[in-house]
């Protein structure tokens, strides 16, 4: 015996993260028919929760143009001339990630500086980096750094760190687990002055320092990019920078999830999402003089191939029904 | 409707009563936690301290939905005296405390639950689930020595064929 079906009522929209290999061009795939039920605080790996999202609007570009024939002209079938669908919502939290998508474009942490160092926008040259030991100790994990009880010293609980590998020249994509920056030439190679802290400089690759003990620092949550290699090395830093007019397009695979009441779920999948503004603020009054400031985010979506019939596709939506209704 | 009545009271009674223990009244000699509903009561002029007393006053139906939907406000009445060992002088603390219960119980996820058939000794779940909007508290009143805030609710359930 099945209940009438009726709409879905939701309190919020959670967005969801997980990277694209821009290199190789591939998107993360969410496979709704296998995972679509999962508790919304435990996304499946690789996906990481931004948190709930508000003022989330989809819209649809795609224009569907008629074929007209005979004398009056009526239309005698549809195609499909273009197709577009964006998205724009508001982060309800200042997280790394969350500041980077919405910034429009790459996004730089603020590493600690090298003394003496001359004043720069987005900080400047950066003090000498805190290898990972290997070999002794206990091993480095996705949420445990081991720099050895001397390095540990000039840590402190709180501490904002980046953990990745050097420059040395590399071009095209970088960044360690998610892609963070492009450097396109030799020349770009050498406007970055072969800065050896450069990856450390826009990776997303960040953490909390939680505690410190025996040399070991202990991260708040895991590493984006999971367990760090022995090439990596640790930046301090106090902080993020992004700035208008940069180059680079931020891309991500996204899924948003409205729960709704009765137990009905709506996933919306975009495998290749792009910044298509610059970062920007949306203010909201709370009492006068207070202001709550939301990151407000603007993505245009990119096609992907459905590999069930190889239709080119921006989203998918995908609807559960809640148990024993009606369909 | 009275299912969805009851089930909201229950929920938010086990909710409280796992946040806060300690928070007990006494009713015809029984200790219980401290979460009632005054039409479930006896009359009277008594009104405990330190408590949630439930009371259900607007209602709207709109039966242009393959179910009707039901909305119901539901005015949760808290009050304190403060502690006879403090002479009362923490009435303000002990009402901050229960503002604080109220709204975590109620933003608790999730935010919806299995509409139950209390009228047995046995709960039968339902197909449909209740649900709520955030609470608004009002401003805080006092009468002499006494401390008192209300918070509505919104309640929402859908009413199932047969059920009154």
């Amino acid at each position: 015996v099945s209940t009438p079906s009726t709409p879905p009522i939701a309190h919020r929209v959670r967005a969801y993260f997980a990277p694209v290999n821009r290199a190789a061009g591939t998107p993360t795939l969410f496979d709704p028919a296998q995972l679509g039920r999962f508790p919304l605080h435990i996304p499946p790996a690789p996906w990481i929760d931004l948190g709930w999202i508000s003022k989330f609007v989809r819209k649809s570009g795609t224009k569907v143009d008629a074929l007209r024939t005979g004398a009056p002209a009526a239309a005698s079938a549809q195609v499909r001339s273009e197709i577009e669908a964006t998205v724009s919502l508001e982060f309800e939290t200042w997280g790394k990630l969350q500041v980077a998508l919405a910034s429009g474009s790459q996004q730089t942490n603020l590493l600690t500086t090298a003394a003496g160092a001359a004043p720069n926008g987005s900080g400047g040259v950066a003090a000498a980096p805190v290898p990972l030991l290997t070999g002794t100790g206990p091993a480095s994990t996705a949420t445990t750094l081991n720099v050895g009880a001397t390095a540990a010293a000039v840590f402190t609980v709180g501490s904002l760190v980046a953990v990745d590998v050097d420059y040395t020249g590399q071009l095209g994509y970088i960044g360690t687990g998610v892609t963070s920056a492009y450097v396109q030439s030799a020349q770009s190679a050498a406007a970055v002055a072969n800065d050896i802290n450069y990856v450390r400089r826009v990776t997303l690759n960040v953490g909390v320092i939680a505690a410190i003990s025996g040399g070991v620092l202990q991260l708040a949550a895991p590493l984006p990019a999971g367990v760090p290699t022995a090439d990596m090395q640790i930046s301090q830093l106090v902080g993020f920078c992004d700035r208008e007019g940069a180059s680079f397009f931020q891309e991500w695979s996204a899924l948003f999830v409205l729960e709704g009441v009765q137990g009905d779920r709506i996933l919306y999948h975009y495998p290749r999402l792009q910044s298509m503004q610059g970062s920007a603020e949306a203010i909201d009054m709370v009492a006068p003089p207070l202001e709550r400031i939301r990151l407000a985010g603007a993505f245009r979506a990119l096609p992907v191939k459905d590999a069930n019939d190889g239709e080119t596709v921006l989203c998918f939506r995908s609807y559960l029904p809640a148990p024993l209704r009606d369909i | 409707m009275q299912n969805a009545k009851d089930t909201f009271y229950i929920t938010l009674q086990s909710r409280l009563a796992a946040l806060n223990p300690a928070r007990t009244i006494v009713m015809r000699g029984v200790t219980r936690p401290g979460t009632l509903v005054d039409e479930n009561e006896l009359p009277t002029a008594f009104v405990p301290m330190d408590a949630f007393r439930l009371q259900w006053t607007k209602l709207q139906v709109d039966t242009a939905s393959p179910l009707p939907w039901i909305a119901m406000e539901c005015s949760i009445h808290y009050a304190t005296d403060g502690s006879a060992g403090n002479g009362g002088m923490d009435r303000g603390r002990l009402l901050a405390a229960m503002d604080a219960e109220l709204s975590a119980a109620l933003a608790q996820h999730p935010r919806f639950v299995p509409k139950m058939n209390y009228a047995s000794t046995s709960p039968v779940a339902m197909s449909t689930n209740v649900f709520w909007a955030d609470p608004v508290f009002s401003p805080a009143t006092m009468l002499d020595e006494r401390i008192a805030r209300t918070a509505t609710v919104q309640v929402f359930a859908y009413q199932e064929a047969g059920e009154l």
